[in-house]
C-alpha cells in the first residue's frame, strides 16, 4: 500500500515539469508539494513511518519556503498569482469558482475540523519488550542459580545428548507446544487466546540471540519473573519450576534449540 | 542403447522409491511421531494432553476422504491433511513442508496400514450446484428428516442427545462429540460447501458419522451442505467491545435488540499456567455484547456447550464468570487470571445449578472470596446447545471493592468458563486473556457545530475575495 506514494511522488514531479515547461509558478509549486508529501509518506518503505505529526510539520515547512521561493521576485509572484485570480475574479471560470471555491474547499475545511474534532477510541496498547533483561542470580525452589554466565550443564554429555533430545522433546510435547506450537512457530492451539501471543523458538530474532541461561530464566520463572515492562499480568507463561525439576527444564532447551534449528549464543 | 536405458530404469526407480521412503519416514519421526507415535498407534507423548486424540493409522480406517466409505484415503486426502490441518484440534497445517515432503509422508504413513492400500481409490465427484434459495431450505428439511439433528441438534450445535449417549465414541473406545457446524473455524474437515458436501457423502470412517452417498441423492446433499453451511457464524475477533447505551437493558434474552449489538468473540485456551492445569478444553469460544443505560450495565455471553451440567449428576455444573480489575490503574492490569494478592480482580460468576451469578473478589489463583456485598444479577438460559447468559449491573456500587463503569474508559476484562462435562471447577477451565469493553459516551456537541462553522467561514472568505477582486 506505501508503493502508491511512489506514484503520489512521481505525479507531483511531472505537475511540477509541466508546470515549469509552461511557466507556471502556481502549479509548478502545488507539484513540488505533491511531491514532498509522497516523498515523506514514501520513505516507509525504507525507514519506519514517520509519525503523521512530523509529516504535518515538514509540511508546513516546505509550504512556507516554497512560497517564499515564488513570492520573491514580483514577476514570478505576479504569475504565481494570476491563476488564484483568475479563478476568483475572471466570468469565463465560474463553474471553476463554483466547484473549487464556493463548494470544493469549504467541504475540504470542514471535513478536515470533523476529522479533528470527532472522537475516537483507542484501546490502550503496551509494547512488548521481547527480551528483558535476566537478573544476574534467580532462586529455583530454594536453590540459587547464578544465570550470568551460566552454560547448560547437558550440553557438554555429547555421549547421551540423543537421549536428552528425546526426553526435551518428551517435555515439550507435554507442557509446551498447546502454545509455542507443534513446529515450534508460536502457531499452538492455545496461541490465540494469549495476548500476548507465545513467541515462535524458528527464526532468528528469539532464542537464536538468546544464552541458553536466559531461556532457563524464562522457563523456570515464567510470568511471575517479567519485569513490569514486560507486561506480566498478561503473560499466560508458566513459572516451570513449579512443574519441571531443572534438569527437565535444561533438556527441553536443548530440544527447541536443535529442533528448530538455531544455536545458543555463548558467552564470551 | 535400449539396454541402457532398461538398465538405467531398474537403478534409479527403486532408488527413487527409497529415497521418498527414507524421507517420509524421517520426516515423519521428526514432526509426526510426537502425537501420532513412532509406530504409528496414536500413542505419542502428546496424546493425554490433546482433544480429539491424534489418528492411530494402523488400522488404516481415516475419517478425512474424499473416497466412498469403508475405502481407504487418497494420496491427496492424505496430503490435504498434512498441509491443512485439522481446524480446531492441534494438527497443525504442515505449509513449512514441500508437495514432495508431504507426499512422502504420506506413503509413510499407508505402511502403518499395508493392506488398506493395497490399490489407490477413486475419489468421489465434488461440483457444487449454484446456490440458492430453495436448495438452502430443502436443507434444512432434510436436516429433520435425514436425522442429522439427533447428532447435531436442531440449530447443528452438536448438541443431539445422541451425542450425549455413553455409547457415542468413536472404533477406538474414545469419546468424541458431533460437529457444531456453526463454528466454521474449527470444522476439522474444513468449513467450505465442499468439504460439507465430502463428509455427508463419504462419512468419516470409525466414526459414528455415517455415509449418505446411499441414502440421499446427489442434490439432497448438496442442499443438506448449503443448508449447514449457512448455519456458519462470522467470528469477529479483536482487542474491544464498544457498548452501546439504550433506554432500558432488555430483560429478556429473546430481545431482538441483542442481534442488532456489536459483538466480540473471544477465542478460549485451557488454564495451563496453574495446577491441575485443564489441557483439553471443549469450550472454545464466547461471544460477548453489552448494552448500558443511565444506571445500569448489562452485558451477554454466549458459548456452545454440546451437553449442559446443572451440576445434579455428581459433576460440577456449568458456568461462566466475567472478570474486571477491582481498580483501575495505569501501571497495568491485575494478573489476567483471578489477578494476584496486590491487584484484586471482580469475578461475577454465573452457575448452571442455581442460575444466578454472585460476585466474588480473587487474590490470585484459588484466592476467591464471595463479597458481602452482591450487586449483580444475571439472567441465563441454555436452549439448543447455546448457553446465553446476561449479567447486569449498576454503573458504580457503595462497595469500595467493585468495578465503576465510566463512559469513555477502556474497562479490561475477561471470561473464564466451566464445562461440568469436563470435570471442570477449581481451576481447571477454559480462559481467555484481557480484553477491553467501552461506555460508548454522547458524542460532544461541538462534533455537530465545528465542522458546518468553518466550512461557512471558508465559503464567506471565498467569496469575499472572489468580490473584492471583481470590485478591482
Amino acid at each position: 500500500m506505501t508503493e502508491i506514494y511512489i506514484g503520489v511522488f512521481l505525479l507531483g514531479i511531472l505537475i511540477s515539469l509541466l508546470a515549469w515547461y509552461k511557466r507556471s509558478p502556481f502549479f509548478n509549486f502545488i507539484g513540488i508539494q505533491i511531491a514532498v508529501y509522497g516523498f515523506l509518506k514514501g520513505l516507509a518503505l525504507f525507514i519506519p513511518p514517520l509519525p503523521s505529526q512530523v509529516v504535518v510539520m515538514y509540511m508546513a515547512m516546505s509550504v512556507f519556503a516554497f512560497f517564499i521561493y515564488f513570492s520573491i521576485r514580483e514577476e514570478t509572484f505576479r504569475a504565481f498569482l494570476a491563476p488564484i485570480k483568475s479563478v476568483l475574479a475572471d466570468r469565463d471560470k465560474v463553474l471553476y469558482r463554483v466547484v473549487i471555491v464556493f463548494i470544493g474547499l469549504p467541504l475540504l475545511a470542514a471535513y478536515i475540523t470533523y476529522a479533528k474534532v470527532r472522537p475516537s477510541f483507542e484501546p490502550p496498547v503496551s509494547a512488548r519488550i521481547v527480551h528483558p533483561e535476566p537478573p544476574t542470580e534467580i532462586d529455583f525452589r530454594g536453590k540459587k542459580i547464578q544465570i550470568l554466565g551460566l552454560e547448560n550443564p547437558l550440553r557438554k554429555d555429547t555421549d547421551r545428548m540423543k537421549d536428552y533430545l528425546e526426553e526435551g522433546k518428551k517435555i515439550y510435547y507435554q507442557n509446551c507446544f498447546f502454545c509455542h506450537g507443534d513446529d515450534l512457530d508460536g502457531k499452538g492451539h492455545f496461541a490465540e487466546a494469549f495476548n500476548p501471543p507465545p513467541l515462535p523458538f524458528r527464526g532468528t530474532d528469539t532464542i537464536a540471540q538468546l544464552p541458553e541461561s536466559f531461556v532457563f530464566w524464562r522457563i523456570a520463572k515464567g510470568w511471575t519473573g517479567l519485569p513490569p515492562g514486560s507486561r506480566p499480568w498478561d503473560s499466560a507463561m508458566p513459572a516451570f519450576e513449579d512443574i519441571l525439576t531443572e534438569d527437565e527444564i535444561w533438556k527441553v532447551i536443548l530440544f527447541i534449540y536443535e529442533a528448530s534449528g538455531n544455536k545458543p549464543r555463548t558467552w564470551e | 542403447m535400449w539396454m541402457l536405458i532398461v538398465i538405467l530404469f531398474i537403478c534409479i526407480i527403486p532408488h527413487h522409491l527409497y529415497a521418498q521412503e527414507e524421507m517420509g519416514k524421517k520426516i515423519y519421526e521428526q514432526w509426526c511421531a510426537q502425537c501420532h507415535g513412532y509406530e504409528g498407534d496414536g500413542e505419542g507423548y502428546a496424546k493425554d494432553y490433546t482433544f480429539p486424540k491424534p489418528r492411530d493409522f494402523t488400522l488404516g480406517a481415516y475419517k478425512f476422504r474424499s473416497t466412498p466409505t469403508g475405502e481407504p484415503p487418497t494420496t491427496d486426502d492424505l496430503v490435504r491433511v498434512i498441509k491443512n490441518g485439522n481446524p480446531g484440534t492441534s494438527m497443525p497445517a504442515w505449509k513449512r513442508l514441500t508437495d514432495e515432503e508431504a507426499r512422502a509422508v504420506a506413503e509413510y504413513l499407508k505402511e502403518f496400514a499395508p493392506d488398506v492400500f493395497e490399490y489407490e481409490p477413486e475419489p468421489i465427484e465434488i461440483t457444487p450446484p449454484p446456490y440458492s434459495e430453495e436448495l438452502v431450505k430443502k436443507g434444512k428439511e432434510l436436516f429433520r428428516v435425514a436425522k442429522c439433528v439427533e447428532c447435531h441438534g436442531l440449530e447443528g450445535r452438536g448438541n443431539g442427545k445422541k451425542g450425549w449417549e455413553e455409547n457415542f465414541r468413536d472404533d477406538w473406545g474414545n469419546r468424541i462429540y458431533p460437529a457444531n457446524y456453526t463454528y466454521p473455524w474449527e470444522l476439522r474437515n474444513g468449513s467450505d460447501v465442499r468439504d460439507i458436501y465430502r463428509t455427508i457423502t463419504t462419512g468419516l470412517n470409525g466414526t459414528p458419522m455415517t455415509s449418505y452417498q446411499d441414502s440421499l441423492s446427489d442434490e439432497e446433499r448438496w442442499a443438506l451442505a448449503y443448508f449447514i453451511k449457512s448455519l456458519q457464524l462470522d467470528r469477529r475477533l479483536g482487542i474491544s467491545l464498544t457498548i452501546r447505551k439504550t433506554e432500558a437493558i432488555p430483560q429478556s434474552l429473546e430481545d431482538p435488540l441483542w442481534d442488532t449489538l456489536e459483538y466480540l468473540d473471544l477465542p478460549m485456551g485451557g488454564q495451563v499456567i496453574f495446577e491441575p492445569r485443564e489441557f483439553t478444553p471443549v469450550i472454545t469460544n464466547v461471544r460477548v455484547r453489552g448494552v448500558y443505560t443511565q444506571d445500569e450495565v448489562g452485558i451477554l455471553l454466549e458459548w456452545v456447550d454440546k451437553r449442559p451440567n446443572r451440576g445434579d449428576d455428581g459433576l460440577p455444573p456449568d458456568g461462566i464468570r466475567i472478570q474486571f480489575p477491582q481498580k483501575l490503574t495505569e501501571t497495568g492490569n491485575p494478573y489476567f487470571f483471578m489477578g494476584d494478592r496486590r491487584h484484586p480482580v471482580n469475578l461475577w460468576w454465573w452457575k448452571a445449578s442455581t442460575s444466578q451469578a454472585k460476585e466474588y473478589v480473587a487474590k490470585g489463583p484459588g484466592n476467591i472470596f464471595e463479597q458481602d456485598n452482591q450487586d449483580v444479577r444475571a439472567v441465563g438460559e441454555y436452549k439448543e446447545g447455546l448457553y446465553r447468559v446476561l449479567f447486569i449491573r449498576r454503573l458504580s456500587t457503595e462497595d469500595t471493592e467493585d468495578i465503576a463503569f465510566i463512559p469513555g474508559r477502556f474497562i479490561p476484562f475477561a471470561v473464564q468458563a466451566f464445562d461440568g462435562r469436563e470435570e471442570e471447577e477449581g481451576l481447571k477451565c477454559a480462559l481467555s486473556a484481557w480484553y477491553y469493553l467501552m461506555l460508548e459516551p454522547q458524542t460532544p456537541l461541538k462534533v455537530y457545530i465545528l465542522p458546518p462553522v468553518v466550512g461557512l467561514l471558508v465559503f464567506g472568505i471565498g467569496y469575499g475575495l472572489h468580490r473584492k477582486m471583481r470590485g478591482e
